[in-house]
């Protein structure tokens, strides 16, 4: 029951949060480890915000479940593998770990790099440039749809789709859930007009493999196809683009670490694992308790909706050295920006190698850069993206 | 010094084989090897530490000889 967890004042909604993110996790772990927040999308749930408690509720799925009640985002059927618990989610995991895996990276390496270069031509001559639109947000979405096969000419119709599900414009709880619905739907029904053609017809692509892939010996359905294109459509788009700005951000307000990545691309890989770890783009997991169980000292029940908060693992000074200090040459970063445990993010070699060849382009034409004067960045709650990044150089 | 991999920790998030790329690689699904013990000499003893204070999972296992 959650009637025993304190509430909080926090939402880490408000855009005033957002922006700050550190210090409301630090207040939280250090007074409220185990807390309701009274956000729209977090209200109801028990949010936990120590490093060891994520960490166990990230190594403990058979306590803490991330099957479909964990999160509604418009889906009528568990999404895959995300929604599957172990021992059937490994099964599929190994299905799909090669598509993903780094040497097939690789491959795609040459691709991302014309691409970005494509979009940085457009804007380096003008002298300024909102990188939310010029770069952060068409790079992944292109490379994405390229590479699962959907039709690029429909790049802003799946921006919008995406858009629907993870940022509606709903005022209320219920309005929200309706619109997500409604979306959900679109998204079911162009995926499976996609994935019929290509059972029909196989082509280079990620559909392809995944139809021709097995699990347990046996072929995937129309559904369990259809079920993880939806999934990797919420999951590869606004991740690498919030990633990307969350970083570029930092960068533009930070001198000395942007001339760094300037002068040294080296250093690039690092930088990377340090900002996914200090500004956690992507916060939270969200969980659901299979059975009773305790977190520091306060009883849970079966039942409860969990959000984890990576973010604050990720800032904890009961682990870290200097949590708050962005260190490109930290000794040691176990960091969990992309969670952990068994629903270890899938695409992060993807992600990490689109995020790398964006940073040396852009740094290789772009050294020099900040933010427009006065500008106030605004976070998106959740997934956090940076809509206004006005940068001038 | 002695490492491996523990396969039932190892997540792949793959931090060992980009900061250690000449102890560890990682196999066709994006797991880590080597998942049998194998000796580091000392000219690899940087590296193996590395790995060990980067890995998410706590799934390297390392043991330091003292002879
Ligand atoms: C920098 C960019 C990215 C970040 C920070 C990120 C973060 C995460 C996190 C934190 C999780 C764990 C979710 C949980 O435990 O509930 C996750 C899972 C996942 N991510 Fe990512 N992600 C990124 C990019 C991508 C991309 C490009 C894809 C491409 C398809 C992707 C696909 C997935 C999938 C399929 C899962 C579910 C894995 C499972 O349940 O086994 N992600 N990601
Ligand atoms: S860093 Fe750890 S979890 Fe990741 S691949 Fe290496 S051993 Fe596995």
């Amino acid at each position: 029951m959650t009637d025993a967890v304190p509430q909080s004042r926090y939402t880490l909604e408000r855009p005033e949060e957002a922006i700050d993110p550190q210090s409301i996790y630090r207040d939280l772990r250090d007074n409220a480890p185990v807390v309701q927040l009274s956000g729209r999308s977090t209200t109801g749930t028990i949010t936990i915000s120590r490093h060891e408690d994520v960490m166990s509720a990230l190594r403990t799925p058979d306590v803490y479940s991330s099957d479909s009640s964990a999160v509604q985002i418009g889906n009528i059927r568990p999404l895959v593998p995300l929604q599957v618990d172990p021992p059937h989610h490994s099964k599929h995991r190994k299905a799909l770990d090669p598509l993903f895996a780094p040497k097939q990276m690789v491959k795609y390496e040459p691709r991302v790099r014309e691409l970005i270069r494509e979009l940085i031509d457009e804007v380096a001559d003008q002298g300024h440039c909102n990188f939310h639109e010029a770069i952060a947000e068409p790079l992944p979405s292109t490379i994405f749809l390229e590479l699962l096969g959907l039709p690029v000419s429909r790049v802003d119709e799946f921006l919008a789709l995406k858009d629907g599900i993870i940022r509606p414009p709903a005022r209320s709880l219920e309005e929200r859930y309706e619109m997500v619905k409604a979306t959900g739907q679109k998204i079911y029904a162009v995926l499976e007009e996609v994935v019929e053609a290509r059972m029909a017809e196989r082509q280079d692509d990620f559909l392809s493999t995944i139809i021709d892939a097995k699990v347990d010996g046996q072929p995937l359905s129309r559904d369990d196809v259809v079920d993880i294109g939806y999934l990797f459509f919420l999951a590869g788009l606004d991740t690498v683009s919030a990633s990307l700005e969350c970083i570029v951000a930092y960068l533009a307000q930070n001198p000395g670490h942007r001339q760094r990545v300037a002068d040294d691309p080296a250093v690039i890989p690092h930088a990377i694992e340090e900002l996914l770890r200090y500004e956690s783009p992507v916060p939270v997991v969200p969980r659901i308790t299979a059975t009773e169980t305790e977190v520091a000292g306060c009883p849970i029940s079966a039942g409860s909706r969990i959000t984890v908060l990576l973010g604050s693992a990720n800032t904890d000074e009961r682990f870290w050295d200097n949590p708050n200090e962005v260190d490109f040459d930290r000794e040691s970063n176990k960091h969990l920006g992309f969670g952990g445990g068994v629903h270890r993010c899938l695409g992060s070699h993807l992600a990490r190698m689109e995020l790398r060849v964006a940073l040396e382009e852009w740094h290789a034409r772009v050294p020099d850069y900040r933010l427009a004067d006065g500008l106030e960045l605004r976070y998106s709650p959740g997934i956090r993206q940076i809509d206004n990044l006005e940068l001038v150089w | 010094m002695r490492i491996r991999v523990d396969t039932e920790l190892c997540q792949g998030h793959g931090r060992c084989y980009m900061l250690a790329p000449d102890l560890f690689d990682a196999d066709d699904d994006g797991y880590s090897q080597p998942t049998v013990e194998r000796t580091v000499g000392p000219e690899l003893a940087d590296q193996a530490r590395r790995a060990f204070m980067n890995c998410p999972e706590d799934a390297i296992i390392l043991t330091e000889e003292t002879r």
